[in-house]
C-alpha cells in the first residue's frame, strides 16, 4: 500500500508522544530562564493536533543541567511550574549531565507506563549565556577533582578520543570536518537552529584550535534554549491527535567517569550498552532505524556515536560520513536538525529538542529536512558527564 | 660523615639579563639566569634533585629516615612544606628532619644539621636538599642575578669505601643587614649599600671563615652579584673556584648555591670545600672527595642543560608579579577542605590501590571504594610507576585565567600496567601516542594563596 510502513520488531508502545515543540535556539539575551520555559511549553501545546489545556497535565519532568549559569540550580523544579502557569502540579527536576533531557523523557515514560501519571509535560531548559563563556563551560577547567581534572574544559572530555581514533583508524581532520559540514547544512534548513550558515571543509580546518585535535568548528556553541514534549498513555492519545508517535524503547547506561579509567578511547561503552538496551526493548536493530539525532557536541562525538550505535563498523565512522551515508538523502540520515553543532546544545533542552525533530520526521512534518521513511523508527541519543559516563538512547516509532 | 651521592634540579626556563635591563631602560645585563616556569618552585626543584639522587644512588625511600631541606623560600612560608616534600619522596611515617630557612645560609644549616643527626646516631641515612628560587623586587639590581636550582645529597655514617667524607667546618657571624625581606614583604630587597656590604661585611666575614677552615681546596664560593665571588677568591688566594661555571650558567641560587657550586668537584678525587653566606653568617665545610660521587656526572650535565628561553613578561607572570585583569576561576575544591585531607598523601605520593582479587590498580584509591575492574573492595597500597607511554593526549587552547594555554593533558599507560591522566609539561609539541614519558612533580596552582602540587607528564 502506498506509504505503508513495514513495522518490524515488538516495540514497547506503552507511551505516546502527542505534542512537541521548541523555541529558536541561540544567545537569547532577551529571554530569561522562565521566558524560555514558557516558550517551549507554549510551542508543545500548540503542536497538539486537537488542542490541549493546562488542566490536562498531571505531571512535569524538568531537565536542566547547569543551573549555576542562571543562579537557581537547586530549585528549578519549583520555579518552572510557576513560570509556565502550572503551579500546583507535581514536578521533578532531572539532572543527568548532557543526557538530562533524554533521561527526563525516559523517566516520564516510566511514570506514565506505571499508571502513576496520565499526561506529562517533559520540558528541558538551559540558560548557557546569562554568564560569560569564561564563567560557563570554560570554568569547568577548574571543576571536579583538584588534580585529576585540572584543565578539563568540555573539549578535553572528547578530544582524547579524536587523537586515539585518528591513530588507530586513520581518521583525519577532514573526516571530522565532514560532520560539521553536514550538520551545518542541515542547520541552515532548520528555522530553530542557532547557526543557519553553511560551512566548508576548509572553513573547519582553518578555524582556530580549541583543544587539539579539535578546532572551533569541530565544537558546538554555547546556546540558550528550551524544548518540550507531551507524553501520555496510549489510550489517551486519541484525545490529542490522530498521528501519535509511540515510544518503542529506551536505554540508559553508565561508565567510569575519569578519563584514565576508560577502557577504550575509540568508543563510548555507555552508548553501546544504552543502545543495546533500547534496541532490545524496541525489538529492532540499527538497520531498522530511519533517521537519528545523536550527540555531536564535537565532530568526533558523532563519529563515535554512529559506530557505537551500530550504523557503521567501528573505525569506519569518518569515511562513512565523508561518503554521505549520514546526509539527509543518505542510508541513515543523522542529525537532520543540524545537531548540537549547528542547532546548539542547551544542555537540559538538547535531548528534548532532538526528540522534537524526530517527532516531526516520523509525522513527515520536517519540511526541507524530511527524510524518506522506510520502517518508521527513529533513534535519539545523548552522551555526557565526566568522561561520557552516562548515555541515553530513546527509540520512537510511527504506528 | 659520608657523602654517598648527589643529584640536582634545574628549572626549565632561562631569562636573559639583557631583557630585564631593556624593560627598565637600563644598559648592559650579561648572561642569563635560571628561573622557574609557572609550575615550578623550590618544592618541585627539591623533588627533582632528590629524585635524581635516589635514582643515581639506588637508595630506597625505606632506608632514609631523615630529611633536611634548606631554602629561603619554603612554598608555605608557614605550613606543611616539609611534609609535602616527604610525601612526594614516599618517605616513611617516622622520618625526622627540618626545614631551615631565613637566609641563603639555610642550605649549609640543613647540611650540618643532618650530619650532626647522623653523628649522634639518631638518623641512619639522611637526604639533605637545598633549593631556592629567589623572588627579587622588580627592577632591582638584584633581579638579573637571582637564579634558581636545587642540589640534594645523601648522607650516612662514614665508612672506608665512602666516595666522599664531610670534614672540618668553620663559621663566623656578625649582626649586619645584607639581603633582606621583612615578614610582610613578598620580594627580597637588595643590600643597602653595595660598597659597604662588600668591604665591611661580605669580604671580611667570608675571608675570615675560609681562613679558619684552613684548607687549600677546590672552592664553592658565594657570589651574590656576579662579582663578589671573584673578589673573594682573590682575597682567599685561590684560583680553584669550581662554582664559577655553575654561577655563570644559573645565576645566584641562594640557599642552594653552596652545594650546587660544589657539584663539579664531586666528579674527581681531591680536597674540596664550600662556603655559604647569608643572614650575617658565613660557614665553610671541607669535603674529602675520595672517588667520583654517585650522581655527580649526571648532575654536572643537568646543570649545564640549556633550558628554554623565556621572556621577561613570561617570567613575571610565572612569579605572580604580572597578573591578568579580570576574575580568576576558582578551584572547585578549596585546598583546605576535607578532600585534600583525605586524598593529598596518595596524590603527592602517587599511591594507588591494587585490588587483591583482580590486581587492577585504582588511582587514586580514596575515590575508588570499589575496584574499577571487578567491583572488589580489598586493596593493597602500591606506589605507581612514574614511567610509561602515551595512550592519548590533547592540547587545550581555550581556558579562562588562571590557566595558561597551551595546556597538554595526557593519558599515560604506566609500566606497571596502571593508567593515569595528568597535565603535560610545556607546550606538548613532542607528544605522540606510544611515545615514552615520565611523571614529574609540578605545582598545579596557587589556589586561594595555597600551593597545590601534582604530577605532570614529561616527554622522555
Amino acid at each position: 500500500m502506498e506509504g505503508a510502513l513495514e513495522v518490524t520488531g515488538n516495540p514497547w508502545n506503552k507511551v505516546a508522544v502527542v505534542g512537541a515543540g521548541l523555541i529558536k535556539m541561540g544567545e537569547l539575551f532577551d529571554q530569561g530562564f522562565e521566558d524560555m520555559a514558557k516558550g517551549a511549553y507554549d510551542a508543545a501545546c500548540a503542536s497538539v493536533d486537537h488542542g490541549i489545556d493546562s488542566s490536562a497535565f498531571d505531571g512535569v519532568f524538568l531537565a536542566t543541567q547547569r543551573g549555576t549559569l542562571w543562579g537557581q540550580e537547586g530549585i528549578a523544579g519549583n520555579t518552572v511550574p510557576s513560570a509556565i502557569g502550572l503551579s500546583g502540579i507535581a514536578c521533578t527536576r532531572i539532572e543527568n549531565a548532557c543526557p538530562s533531557g533524554s533521561d527526563a523523557f525516559r523517566v516520564a515514560c516510566m511514570a506514565v507506563a506505571s499508571g502513576v501519571h496520565d499526561v506529562v509535560l517533559v520540558i528541558g531548559v538551559e540558560k548557557m549565556r546569562d554568564k560569560s563563556a569564561e564563567e560557563g563551560l570554560l570554568a569547568r577547567a577548574a571543576s571536579g577533582h583538584p588534580i585529576l581534572t585540572r584543565g578539563e574544559s568540555a573539549p578535553v572530555l572528547f578530544a582524547p578520543f579524536a587523537t586515539r581514533h585518528m591513530h588507530e583508524f586513520g581518521t583525519t581532520r577532514e573526516h571530522l570536518a565532514a560532520v560539521a559540514v553536514k550538520n551545518h547544512h542541515n542547520g541552515a534548513l532548520d528555522p530553530y537552529a542557532h547557526f543557519r550558515n553553511e560551512v566548508s571543509i576548509d572553513d573547519v580546518l582553518a578555524s582556530p584550535p580549541v583543544c587539539h585535535p579539535l578546532h572551533l568548528l569541530d565544537c558546538c556553541p554555547q546556546t540558550d534554549g528550551a524544548a518540550a514534549v507531551i507524553v501520555c498513555a496510549p489510550e489517551r492519545a486519541k484525545d490529542f491527535t490522530d498521528k501519535p508517535v509511540m515510544v518503542a524503547g529506551f536505554g540508559l547506561a553508565t561508565d567510569h567517569p575519569y578519563l584514565h579509567e576508560k577502557s577504550t578511547f575509540v568508543g563510548l561503552p555507555a552508548t553501546v550498552l544504552a543502545s543495546q538496551r533500547a534496541y532490545e526493548m524496541a525489538g529492532v536493530g540499527p538497520s531498522d532505524i530511519d533517521c537519528a539525532e545523536v550527540h555531536d557536541c564535537f565532530t568526533i562525538t558523532e563519529i563515535l556515536d554512529i559506530e557505537d550505535l551500530g550504523f557503521c563498523d567501528k573505525g569506519k565512522g569518518g569515511p562513512f560520513t565523508a561518503d554521505g551515508n549520514t546526509a539527509l538523502d543518505g542510508s541513515i540520515p543523522v542529525n537532520t536538525s543540524g545537531g548540537l553543532l549547528a542547532k546548539g546544545h542547551p544542555i537540559g533542552a538538547t535531548g528534548i529538542a532532538q526528540l522534537t525533530e524526530l517527532w516531526w520526521q516520523l509525522r513527515e512534518e520536517a519540511g526541507d529536512r524530511q527524510v524518506a521513511l522506510r520502517t518508521g523508527y527513529a533513534l535519539q541519543h545523548n552522551a555526557g558527564g565526566r568522561g561520557s559516563g552516562v548515555s541515553v538512547v530513546n527509540i520512537l516509532n510511527r504506528v | 660523615m659520608a657523602l654517598l651521592g648527589v643529584g640536582v634540579g634545574v628549572p626549565s626556563w632561562r631569562l636573559a639579563a639583557g631583557d630585564i635591563a631593556t624593560a627598565w631602560g637600563g644598559r648592559g645585563g650579561r648572561g642569563s639566569i635560571a628561573v622557574c616556569g609557572p609550575d615550578e618552585d623550590t618544592l618541585t626543584l627539591a623533588w627533582t634533585a632528590c629524585d635524581a639522587l635516589l635514582a643515581e644512588t639506588g637508595a630506597s625511600p625505606d632506608d632514609i629516615d631523615g630529611l633536611w631541606w634548606g631554602t629561603t623560600r619554603p612554598p608555605f612560608a608557614e605550613g606543611p612544606s616539609w611534609s609535602h616534600l616527604a610525601a612526594t619522596l614516599r618517605l616513611g611515617p617516622a622520618t625526622v628532619g627540618a626545614v631551615t630557612a631565613g637566609s641563603p645560609h639555610a642550605g649549609v644549616e640543613a647540611l650540618l644539621a643532618a650530619a650532626d643527626a647522623i653523628a649522634a646516631g639518631t638518623v641512619a641515612q639522611a637526604v639533605v636538599v637545598t633549593s631556592d628560587a629567589l623572588l627579587p623586587g622588580t627592577g632591582t639590581t638584584l633581579e638579573p642575578a637571582c637564579g634558581a636550582a636545587a642540589t640534594a645529597v645523601l648522607l650516612g655514617p662514614a665508612t672506608d669505601d665512602a666516595p666522599a667524607v664531610i670534614g672540618p667546618r668553620a663559621g663566623r657571624w656578625m649582626p649586619a643587614l645584607d639581603r633582606y625581606r621583612g615578614d610582610h614583604e613578598d620580594t627580597t630587597r637588595d643590600v643597602y649599600d653595595g660598597r659597604l656590604f662588600r668591604e665591611e661585611v661580605f669580604l671580611p666575614l667570608a675571608t675570615d671563615t675560609a681562613s679558619a677552615l684552613g684548607t687549600d681546596s677546590r672552592w664553592s664560593l658565594p657570589d651574590p652579584d656576579g662579582r663578589l665571588g671573584g673578589a673573594l677568591a682573590r682575597k682567599i688566594g685561590t684560583d680553584q673556584v669550581v662554582s664559577a661555571d655553575v654561577r655563570k650558567a644559573l645565576g645566584d641560587t641562594g640557599a642552594a648555591a653552596a652545594l650546587t657550586g660544589l657539584v663539579p668537584a664531586l666528579t674527581t678525587p681531591g680536597a674540596a670545600a664550600l662556603l655559604a653566606f647569608g643572614g650575617g653568617r658565613a660557614t665553610a665545610v671541607g669535603i674529602d672527595v675520595r672517588a667520583a660521587v654517585p650522581g655527580a656526572e649526571r648532575a654536572v650535565a643537568d646543570l649545564a642543560a640549556e633550558g628554554t628561553p623565556a621572556s621577561y613578561a613570561q617570567v613575571l607572570r610565572a612569579r605572580g608579579q604580572l597578573e591578568p585583569a579580570g576574575e580568576h576561576v576558582e578551584m572547585a575544591v578549596p585546598p583546605g577542605s576535607a578532600m585534600f585531607v583525605r586524598g593529598n598523601a596518595e596524590i603527592l605520593g602517587l599511591v594507588g590501590g591494587r585490588c587483591v582479587d583482580c590486581a587492577t590498580v585504582n588511582f587514586p584509591h580514596s575515590i575508588h571504594p570499589a575496584c574499577l575492574g571487578c567491583g572488589g573492595d580489598k586493596f593493597d597500597s602500591v606506589p605507581l610507576s612514574r614511567n610509561g607511554t602515551v595512550q592519548t593526549f590533547v592540547i587545550n587552547h581555550a581556558m579562562p585565567a588562571p590557566f595558561v594555554a597551551p595546556l597538554p593533558l595526557v593519558c599515560v599507560d604506566l609500566d606497571d600496567g596502571s593508567r593515569v591522566m595528568f597535565q603535560g609539561e610545556g607546550t606538548g609539541a613532542e607528544l605522540a601516542i606510544g611515545s615514552p614519558v615520565d611523571l614529574v612533580l609540578r605545582r598545579y596552582a596557587i589556589e586561594r594563596g595555597v600551593p597545590v602540587y601534582g604530577w605532570k607528564v614529561r616527554s622522555r
